[in-house]
């Protein structure tokens, strides 16, 4: 069904242990790596975010170019940030802003994957190392302190997984043609003029070249906001009969219900 | 060429009356980087909070229909400022700077004046 609510799935606990031990290597699975280094995590990587090279080069920040030289001539030594920083291409302050990121929003999805087709990692690899080099390590407790944290924020948000994994598909007519209010500061109508009813939450993440967490976020908030569609739970291809564990049934009443009493409570909180 | 943690030193040391400095992505409400703070003022607490602050703010310009942008938020309490620097560099959309301030000790423009330097020097 869904993911584990992060903290609470055993999805911690291999993180947990290394980080006791001290170890350095990378923690992987189909969800992507978390890169240890004496107990602290210094890198996460996971195919459905956007990257470090991807977030400097979409805004136009860094060429392409240079992206690639740095990865070429630094990478074989383990210090392709170094390489920016001491060519004078990022500040040090810009590369590890941009890395802290980076690295958070893919740890929220290696350990937490939205997909539930997808597992948490298990298999290490010792004195596995990353080109990207150090750049700020994040102590391990840190780390799953703030994943806990993103978790509640979606759940108070709109508490219905579906939306992460589904095509977003935005709701007709329910913004009407220059309408305040959906936010473009905050990114949320960026998000849903990309939504063209095929794009995934991170197909969307990746296109505009931002956070996957906070794409996630915006969406949850916009199907809140009645803009974008939540797709009814179980109805997926995945579900059904052979469905491993079995929910309370949720009559589509009771779902009108409450989304109903949670759009009262957002345009209270608005106001 | 400051990093953070150098730039946040930078504000705690040099800003008058300064009790904590917090560089905070609004995006997720997340403090990538504090320093001060004390058993009353928690900065990851009060990062994830002013988050909401400047969204809240970002949201009402726009029914406002306001074409600007922020530059800094004050908040005044009795014994406190609250200074929110929003910071406008190209890698730093999305990200501010947040600073506490004893009312007593502080000199509220040079902290204003401070905190711009400090947002220039960490050139994000």
């Amino acid at each position: 069904m869904t993911a584990a609510a992060p903290g609470t799935g055993p999805a911690s606990s291999p993180l947990a242990r290394l980080a006791a031990e001290g170890a350095t290597g990378a923690l992987h699975g189909h969800a992507g790596a978390l890169y240890l280094a004496d107990g602290a995590v210094v890198h996460a990587e996971s195919p459905v975010v956007p990257d470090v090279g991807r977030r400097l080069t979409a805004g136009g920040r860094l060429s392409a170019e240079a992206w690639e030289e740095a990865v070429a001539e630094g990478g074989p030594d383990y210090r392709a940030g170094r390489f920016l920083v001491e060519h004078g291409r990022l500040s040090r302050g810009e590369l590890e802003l941009c890395h802290l990121s980076a690295l958070f929003d893919a740890a929220f999805f290696v350990l937490f994957p939205p997909d539930s087709s997808q597992r948490a990692p298990e298999r290490f690899l010792k004195e596995a190392r990353h080109w990207l080099g150090p750049v700020r390590p994040v102590p391990v407790p840190l780390l799953q302190r703030e994943l806990r944290r993103r978790g509640d924020l979606l759940r108070r948000a709109w508490p219905w997984p579906e939306v992460d994994t589904a095509p977003v598909v935005p709701v007709p007519g329910a913004v009407p043609a220059g309408a305040p209010g959906a936010g473009p500061t905050c990114g949320r109508r960026a998000v849903l003029q990309a939504a063209d009813g095929v794009r995934t939450p991170v197909q969307i993440a990746r296109a505009l070249g931002r956070s996957a967490f906070t794409t996630l976020l915006d969406v949850r908030r916009l199907a809140a906001a009645g803009l974008v569609r939540t797709p009814p739970p179980d109805t997926g291809p995945g579900a059904g009969p052979q469905a491993r564990t079995p929910l309370p049934a949720r009559t589509p009443a009771a779902t009108v219900e409450v989304s109903l009493l949670y759009r009262i409570r957002d345009a209270l909180e608005a106001l | 060429m400051a990093n953070t943690e150098a730039a946040l030193k930078d504000a705690m040391g040099s800003i008058d009356g300064a009790i904590g400095v917090a560089l905070v992505d609004y995006g997720s409400g997340m403090a990538l980087g504090t320093l001060g703070g004390s058993q009353s003022l928690d900065l990851n607490v009060a990062a994830a909070g002013n988050t909401d602050v400047v969204r809240a703010k970002l949201r009402a310009m726009e029914m406002l229909n306001i074409q600007d942008t922020i530059e800094d938020i004050l908040i005044t309490l009795g014994g406190q400022y609250h200074l929110i620097r929003l910071l406008t560099g190209r890698g730093g959309q999305g990200l501010f700077l947040y600073l506490a301030l004893d009312a007593k000790r502080a000199n509220l423009a040079m902290a204003r004046h401070q905190l711009r330097r400090i947002e220039s020097e960490l050139e994000v």
